[in-house]
């Protein structure tokens, strides 16, 4: 049983990951802390689900792929014109522009969805379905949740190339750590910005795409991730890829061993951590101040 | 309100006259109806339910469109008294404040002449009282928490609201009948879990249950209680330990998109090779989830409210009822259809049975005292309104099961369970806890 | 120049507050209880101001203490309902809120800027927690419910919530009111909101002149939680109902909203933010399935081109009519 308490948190742990990167990316090179970074992975969810949807009868790999590639697409677009139109203007206000105006975009957004695609939740789990469980030590697990992990995986090391290997990486890790500097330095500031802000709705949307075989796409559904998004940054601290992981695995096996042994815990429990650390260390395990 | 207090005491002449007039009184009341004319503007019915978010799929629209489909109907009957019902469709998406604040404006401001809502347990404890603290006719539609008719001690003040009514049972028939099903098709279960939501619902859910089956059953072992917040979606942790627990029977209260996220996540990582669900309102879920749905399973309907029962030949209104459903959105009704139909049809026979009473349009006092005793027919056979203000109906409990005709599990029907309504519903007056207490097994 | 703008203020005020006092004898009874939460949501406005605009530090989940103000009276009658006074139930909240903001506010005051937002949030969160899933304690995501209370040893027995809020409790809530807005007029006139000031304009130098910031900003903080526990104790009665809800971050992401649409510039902004978005968000929720579409649309709007609020915007308008003299700032 310990081996598949594990794995949930592992598999929790993957889509905190995926959720939570645009998050932390965010905060980290621009300073600001995106209320609306749910509301892209809900946008990914329902886009996921309405493709999953429309593909009834497709292989089920294919069905994902297509799903998985729209969602990220529209996720990374609504991000892309959110960045350029309502955010641009804030860089240069106080904190509290910047806070509300993505909570103001985060209510936009909620209801957009529910515009285009009704208030009804939508239900995608032919994937989920069409993969079936193998046996584990004894155990039946869904394959599905190992192919989470997998893809989690993939990406996590797209990133971690992306970030260490090419220009673009280094050139955001300048600006991460000290922006004046990185500005004066010809760094094109703008467009890097816009490309890190992309990048992380387009995770959040990956992620909303891989959830809805799972549960239905709701209404609201961007409300949760994004508190538990938060966490795991705040563990992990701003603007790490690593402290991102560690966050997330954290959070991850924490929810799963909580729930199985003394489950009134769970969320005061991983609010207890954050701000245990944020009291401690505020820029998280692996953030720089 | 000073019209109000001449029309009371006008009530009190009018019943002295009657009672002391005797047969006389027959025509006495005639020319007092004569009198008292009927407004010819249309009733404002304020209609709440969840149209969007998670609840809103499997609850929140069937019953929405119940209500429009019954206002409808009764608007080409006549309407209620010759007044047209002027339906209301309103949201009960975010949370117990913006519902207060919302039930405060329809009362107070629109003057809506009843609210008929609410299916989260939540949204009912914090909405109901405002009935009599702010003077409007509110029927809880679907909401199941039974303390919310029931007081904290025995015999508790009957009715707790003048003005607040629910029109369907609450939760105790749900749990009750599940304990008794399951006591008659499991009696040598020996270990049962629960995972219930982290609210009203869930908790008092469970808690009915526990009591019952262990009355019922004293041998049974708890060995999980699991509460995972409302609207979770990963429920991987929760059945995993739901698996290391051993359980034989898994009681759970998880309603809508929750409890179809529950049972997926669970089939595929095959807790139900282990163990039975017994959903206190599953009824829905077969029909939602198609042949996903594992068989098997025990499953309540929150009263007697099943497309298939009571059997059409026998009872040509639920027959009716589906019918006219399924030819106007396309599905079978689910439960909260069927409590829609109570609400608004109870609304009905209670204005017309204090008009043939008082004449005239009845006030809302007149109203609420002719709905505190009432009982009248529905799809699902005979809802009963009582003294304490809260319905009592039949239970059917049945066991999911794969057949040719449908494609998805319905009811086996050769092992339907209906259990009469005095076997699973306190009197009034006696909380049900201590209903369960006094029992002898 | 000092005590013309102090006249003509105390003039307005009191005006206002003739204007509040005559309000029952022209509004329905439903929008009396609309400036009844208006007004109970303003005290809490005047408290995040103190934090935002003085002492230059944004707090993110000021719904913490609200909820403790709330709390407070709601589990006064839940454990003592013999003794479930008015007088005692005020007292409860402030002095719970105090407590809570001063143990919270201790730890957040030692950052600032993100971070201090960060932490607020995250500490409303771990309150929001706990208050749910205590079930047994507090109700869980039930909440508890807010009887009428005895006032001063006044019975209420068989008055109608109703009838007590459009009635003495109206009263009641613009006393407090007005208390609760002159004693914050006079902290932040005072050399303790001027030096507050001065920590927000320049940290090093203020602690130079020797201001001890942090205990500053500390002090700062409990009055502000102070101000939203009360708040939050006059709004429970008001309400009937309290859920966990009041402490999560949508909540207390309503409160800067307030703040921001009033204008936090001038003082008297926030009370006008809370009346106005009250109004705002009931006539919105009331009127479309899509309210979030209209809250949320003002709120970027709000952003984007008035960013001094609504009395800001309208200080502007009346500064650019009368070119040469200065609006009455401060």
């Amino acid at each position: 049983m310990g081996l598949i308490y594990a794995l949930n948190g592992l598999y929790f742990a993957a889509f905190l990951f995926l959720t939570s990167l645009g998050l932390s990316i965010i905060l980290g090179v621009m300073g600001i802390l995106n209320l609306a970074h749910g509301s892209l992975y809900a946008i990914g969810g329902f886009v996921a689900a309405y493709f999953i949807g429309m593909m009834t009868g497709s292989p089920a790999v294919l069905m994902l792929v297509t799903a998985a590639a729209a969602a990220m697409v529209l996720a990374g677009a609504v991000g892309l014109v959110m960045e350029t139109t309502l955010l641009k203007p804030m860089y240069k206000r106080p904190l509290e522009y910047q806070l509300l105006i993505t909570f103001g975009i985060l209510m936009l957004i909620e209801d957009l969805i529910k515009l285009v695609f009704g208030g009804e939740s939508r239900y995608a789990s032919a994937p989920f379905d069409a993969m079936g469980s193998i046996e584990i030590t004894g155990h039946t697990y869904p394959v599905y949740f190992l192919f989470v992990m997998g893809i989690t995986a993939l990406a996590g090391l797209f990133i971690w190339w992306l970030m260490a290997k090419t220009k673009l990486g280094i050139m955001l890790r300048a600006i991460e750590m000290d922006r004046d500097m990185a500005q004066a330095m010809g760094i094109p500031m703008r467009r890097l910005t816009v490309v890190a802000f992309v990048l992380g709705a387009a995770l959040a949307g990956l992620g909303g795409a891989l959830v809805v075989p799972t549960t239905p796409a709701v209404l609201g559904m961007g409300m949760d991730v994004l508190i538990m998004a938060f966490i795991v940054v705040v563990i992990g601290g701003l603007g790490s890829l690593k402290g991102t992981l560690v966050g997330s695995l954290l959070v991850g096996l924490t929810r799963s061993f909580t729930v199985a042994f003394y489950a009134e815990l769970e969320m005061p429990l991983l609010f207890m951590i954050a701000v245990l650390i944020l009291v401690v260390k505020p820029e998280g395990l692996f953030g720089q101040k | 309100m000073a019209q109000k207090t001449n029309r009371r005491q006008f009530l009190k002449m009018a019943g002295a006259a009657g009672l002391g007039a005797g047969a006389v009184s027959v025509m006495g009341t005639k020319a007092l109806a004569a009198k008292k004319s009927i407004p010819k503007t249309p009733i404002k019915v304020a209609a709440i339910s969840f149209l969007s978010g998670p609840a809103a799929g499997p609850f929140g629209i069937p019953g929405d469109n119940a209500y429009k489909m019954m206002a409808d109907v009764y608007n080409k009957q006549g309407g209620i008294l010759g007044r047209k019902i002027d339906l209301i469709s309103l949201d009960e998406a975010g949370g117990a404040k913006t519902q207060v604040e919302l039930a405060r404006k329809l009362i107070l401001e629109d003057k809506v002449d009843v609210i008929l809502g609410y299916i989260s347990s939540g949204d009912c404890k914090a909405v109901l009282p405002l009935s009599d603290e702010l003077g409007g006719l509110m029927l809880a539609y679907d909401c199941g928490t039974h303390v919310l008719m029931e007081g904290k001690k025995s015999p508790y003040k009957t009715p707790k609201f003048q003005l607040g009514f629910r029109t369907s049972a609450h939760l105790g028939q749900d749990n009750i009948a599940l304990a008794l099903a399951i006591k008659k098709y499991m009696p040598d279960v020996k270990k049962i879990a629960g995972i219930n939501q982290d609210y009203a619902w869930g908790r008092d859910s469970w808690h009915i249950f526990e009591l019952a089956i262990k009355k019922l059953l004293p041998q049974v072992e708890i060995v999980k209680t699991l509460w995972p917040k409302i609207f979770t979606t990963d429920y991987t942790a929760h059945i995993s330990a739901l698996q290391g627990s051993g359980a034989q029977i898994i009681h759970s209260s998880l309603w809508g998109g929750d409890a179809v996220t529950f049972i997926k996540q669970a089939k595929a990582a095959g807790l139900f090779k282990q163990a039975k669900m017994a959903m206190s309102r599953g009824e829905p879920y077969p029909q939602e989830l198609g042949a996903e749905f594992p068989e098997g399973q025990f499953l309540c309907c929150a009263g007697a409210h099943y497309f298939l029962y009571p059997a059409w030949d026998k009872w040509p209104l639920n027959k009716w009822f589906v019918s006219e459903f399924k030819k106007r959105y396309g599905k079978y009704p689910t439960y909260p259809s069927y409590h829609a139909y109570q609400a608004i049809t109870a609304y009905k026979t209670a204005v017309e049975k204090a008009s043939s009473l008082v004449g005239g349009w009845p006030t809302m006092e007149q109203t609420a005292k002719a709905m505190g005793n009432l009982s009248f027919e529905t799809p699902s056979g005979y809802c009963v309104i009582n003294k304490d203000h809260n319905a009592r109906e039949d239970c059917l409990v049945g066991i999911s099961k794969m057949t040719k005709d449908y494609p998805f599990p319905i009811l086996d029907p050769q092992r339907l369970e209906v259990f009469p309504s005095f076997q699973v519903n306190a009197p009034a007056g006696l909380t049900t806890e201590e209903w369960i207490a006094g029992w002898k097994s | 120049m000092t005590n013309y703008l102090f006249s003509s203020r105390a003039l307005g005020y009191l005006l206002a507050l003739i204007v509040l006092l005559l309000l029952p004898q022209v509004l329905s009874p439903y929008h009396l209880t609309l400036v009844e939460t208006g007004l109970s949501l303003a005290i809490m406005a005047l408290g995040l101001n103190l934090l935002l605009r003085y002492a230059g530090v944004l707090s993110f989940g000021h719904g913490a203490y609200f909820a403790a103000g709330a709390y407070a009276v709601g589990l006064l009658n839940m454990y003592f309902p013999d003794n479930f006074s008015f007088e005692l139930a005020m007292l409860a909240s402030l002095g719970v809120s105090a407590l809570v903001s001063a143990l919270f506010g201790f730890v957040c005051v030692r950052h600032t800027r993100i971070f201090f937002s960060i932490l607020t949030l995250a500490l409303a969160m771990l309150m929001f927690a706990i208050l749910e899933k205590a079930y047994h304690f507090t109700g869980g995501s039930d909440g508890i419910r807010i009887p009428l209370p005895t006032f001063f040893g006044i019975e209420l027995t068989g008055m109608r919530r109703f009838q007590f809020l459009v009635g003495p409790y109206y009263y009641i809530v613009v006393g407090i009111f007005a208390a609760a807005t002159l004693v914050m007029l006079a902290v932040v006139n005072s050399p303790f909101g001027k030096a507050l000031q001065a920590t927000r304009d320049n940290e090093v130098r203020a602690e130079m002149v020797g201001i001890r910031v942090k205990r500053f900003r500390w002090y700062a903080f409990v009055i502000s939680g102070t101000f939203c526990g009360l708040s939050g104790g006059v709004w429970s009665f008001v309400n009937g109902h309290i859920t966990p809800e009041i402490s999560g971050w949508v909540f207390s992401g309503e409160i800067v909203y307030m703040v921001l649409l009033g204008g936090f510039m001038i003082f008297e902004g926030p009370i006008v933010g809370a009346m106005l978005f009250t109004y705002l968000r009931l006539y919105a929720v009331a009127w479309t399935e899509y309210w979030m579409l209209i809250v949320g649309g003002t709120l970027v709007l709000l952003v984007l081109l008035l960013p001094g609020g609504v009395t800001g915007g309208i200080a502007g308008l009346a500064a650019r009519l009368r070119p040469g003299r200065g609006g009455g700032r401060g």
